[in-house]
């Protein structure tokens, strides 16, 4: 599903130059709940931004579901992320000023092949799927961290993305809510064979990872098996 | 940019407006609704002088179309015959007839120099609303003699001293009061003083009247020539019309419109009103740019982070720059509304509250055409300083706008 090759990432700091990824190269899987764990600065979240096409790499290549990434222009690489990818961040990332129900159907809503109907249908599914239907209208300040965190899932799910992109979501909540995160992350994973891709570094989200990567100075130092 | 796209980016702006700031919203539309005021406000001010000044001129001056002596004559002669000729016009109302004569006028132990008018009341009144501007006594009847209607500043008011009069006056006279008229040929005759009137326009004002037949006691002979005759045309005939008509009947006296008049005298003043008004226009399209330019750079710079998320997660960049531009427009929108009700308030009251000087009397001069054409340029102007903004913040990569 993903092919990474001989992926880099180099930063010029005035005179010093800061590999922050250092030849990456792996593969994805249709269906896996990839995580990426590392020690802070190791490059995780550089690598998830750029599988994410939020960022690009000054070499290497991406290959998304056969298409080069590297190859798209702009206007492609945010349609790309709109009909194929969806993001979950770690501070939620949601727009203050619309409801549960205007996030969630958000980018849904600029889909061509979504009519008004069939959006907000899903919306309703996602959103008594997460269980926060109930509130619905609320806005996002008006909800606990993990219940905006699991509306920032509910946004990302709505368009049924390829792959699903976590960054670290569990870093602002505490441990009751992120097990409720990470278990609906397991459960839309086992449920819709959803390739997951997240980026952690709590030792204990790796029990639900099917396979871990970890990450060292911008390269990969191992890659477990998790089932 | 298609439908959904342009739904979404108006969605974004309508609650970002709905559920942000108020107070923002709120500073923000009467900051645009105050330059709209501004703009609106010197140049009707400036249309209202230029509108009094006119209206006053033909009131009391020209009418719809003056006929005045040819280049090297006194007089526009045989006066009775060209009224006659005139008056027999289709689209003429009626044309009245006028002499003037410098003369002293005493009262008392104050003595004033001014210019009479002589006038056939009757003619006079239905080319000029004179008649209705009587504060006191009534209006010259055609066959009055030894009567006189002053204006009011000329009549004066018993209770301000000498000193502290604007302009000299004759102290007070009241209706019923003899006054002593010197004319200038040496001619003196005791006048009752029949009305007091006031028009607000300063020449009229600066004078007083007397009947046709009195003048020609003053010049011992029937007055066949008239120094000047100003014609009215009747509701639906163009001042235009009735001066060629006079041209084709052969009318060998200079005539000009009220607009040939004002061309001549007031061309420059208004000329400068232009100018003001140009000015005027500028600075407030100037301040409102960039009132909103700040206003929405702010609120970009505020949400670079969101910017940035709304990429990431596929929002395009048009979106975001329409987002804002929504925004600027719905701004710009209730401003104007807020701006045009300000105005057409402040337009009622200088009706009832208008401003007086010595010359003339004028309040706010403003046509739905002004509101219209000053919308246009706001909300164009708006547009741009939301856009600029805007434009530039959704170009911005995603990295660095997350980062933000």
């Amino acid at each position: 599903m993903i092919r990474i090759s001989d992926l880099r990432k180099i930063y010029q700091m005035g005179d010093v130059e800061v590999r922050a990824l250092d030849g990456v190269t792996t593969d994805i899987a249709k269906g896996e709940f990839l995580g990426i764990m590392g020690a802070s600065g190791s490059g995780k979240t550089t690598l998830l931004h750029m599988l994410g096409l939020l960022d690009e790499p000054t070499s290497g290549q991406i290959v998304i579901e056969g298409t080069d990434v590297s190859q798209l222009t702009d206007h492609e690489k945010t349609m790309f992320r709109l009909y194929k990818l969806g993001y979950v961040f770690q501070d939620y990332a949601l727009v203050p000023d619309l409801t549960v129900m205007e996030n969630v159907t958000l980018t849904a809503m600029l889909r061509k092949d979504r009519t008004e109907e069939q959006y907000r249908k899903e919306g309703f599914i996602v959103l008594q799927k997460i269980g926060l239907f109930d509130r619905r209208d609320h806005l996002p300040r008006e909800l606990s961290g993990g219940q905006q965190q699991r509306v920032s899932i509910a946004r990302a799910m709505v368009n049924k993305p390829d792959i699903l992109f976590a960054d670290e979501p569990c870093a602002n909540l505490d441990s009751e809510n992120s097990r409720m995160v990470l278990d609906l992350f397991r459960e839309i994973n086992e449920e819709m064979q959803q390739t997951i891709v997240m980026v952690s570094h709590e030792e204990w989200h790796k029990n639900y990872f099917h396979r871990i990567i970890y990450l060292k100075d911008g390269k990969i130092v191992s890659d477990e098996d998790n089932h | 940019m298609g439908k959904k796209e342009l739904k979404v980016a108006f969605l974004l702006a309508l609650r970002s407006l709905q559920r942000g700031s108020k107070s923002s919203v709120i500073l923000t539309v009467i900051i645009i609704a105050m330059c709209f005021t501004n703009m609106i406000f010197l140049p009707s001010m400036l249309n209202g002088i230029g509108q009094s000044i006119t209206k006053q001129i033909m009131n009391y001056e020209t009418s719809d179309v003056l006929v005045d002596p040819k280049l090297g004559n006194q007089y526009v002669e045989d006066k009775d015959a060209k009224l006659a000729l005139i008056n027999g016009m289709s689209g003429v109302q009626r044309a009245s007839p006028h002499y003037s004569k410098a003369a002293t006028l005493k009262y008392r132990q104050r003595v004033l120099g001014v210019t009479l008018r002589a006038i056939t009341p009757k003619d006079e009144m239905l080319v000029s609303p004179l008649y209705t501007k009587m504060v006191a006594g009534s209006y010259l009847g055609e066959g009055d003699t030894g009567e006189i209607i002053l204006a009011k500043p000329v009549a004066g008011d018993p209770t301000i001293k000498r000193e502290d009069e604007f302009q000299p006056s004759l102290g007070g006279v009241r209706v019923g009061d003899s006054i002593t008229v010197e004319f200038a040929n040496g001619f003196t005759k005791d006048y009752r003083v029949k009305g007091i009137y006031f028009t607000g326009w300063y020449v009229a004002d600066a004078t007083g009247y007397i009947t046709w037949s009195d003048m020609e006691q003053v010049e011992a002979k029937t007055l066949e020539n008239a120094e000047y005759i100003t014609v009215k045309a009747k509701p639906g005939y163009s001042e235009k019309f009735i001066k060629n008509e006079l041209i084709q009947y052969g009318i060998p006296d200079r005539v000009q419109t009220s607009t040939d008049v004002l061309a001549k005298n007031m061309g420059r003043v208004l000329q400068s009103y232009a100018i003001i008004n140009v000015v005027s226009l500028f600075v407030s399209v100037i301040i409102t740019v960039v009132v909103l330019f700040i206003i929405i750079t702010i609120k970009t710079i505020n949400s670079r982070r969101q910017i940035g998320i709304l990429k990431a997660i596929g929002v395009d960049k048009e979106v975001i720059m329409h987002n804002y531009g929504f925004q600027v427009i719905i701004l710009a929108i209730m401003g104007i509304i807020l701006g045009i009700i300000l105005a057409l308030l402040l337009n009622v009251y200088m009706a009832y509250n208008p401003i007086v000087t010595a010359d003339w009397t004028t309040s706010l001069y403003m046509t739905p055409m002004d509101l219209a054409m000053n919308s246009l340029i706001l909300f164009i102007a708006a547009i741009v300083a939301g856009y600029l903004p805007a434009y530039q913040v959704s170009r911005e990569d995603i990295q660095s706008a997350m980062r933000a």
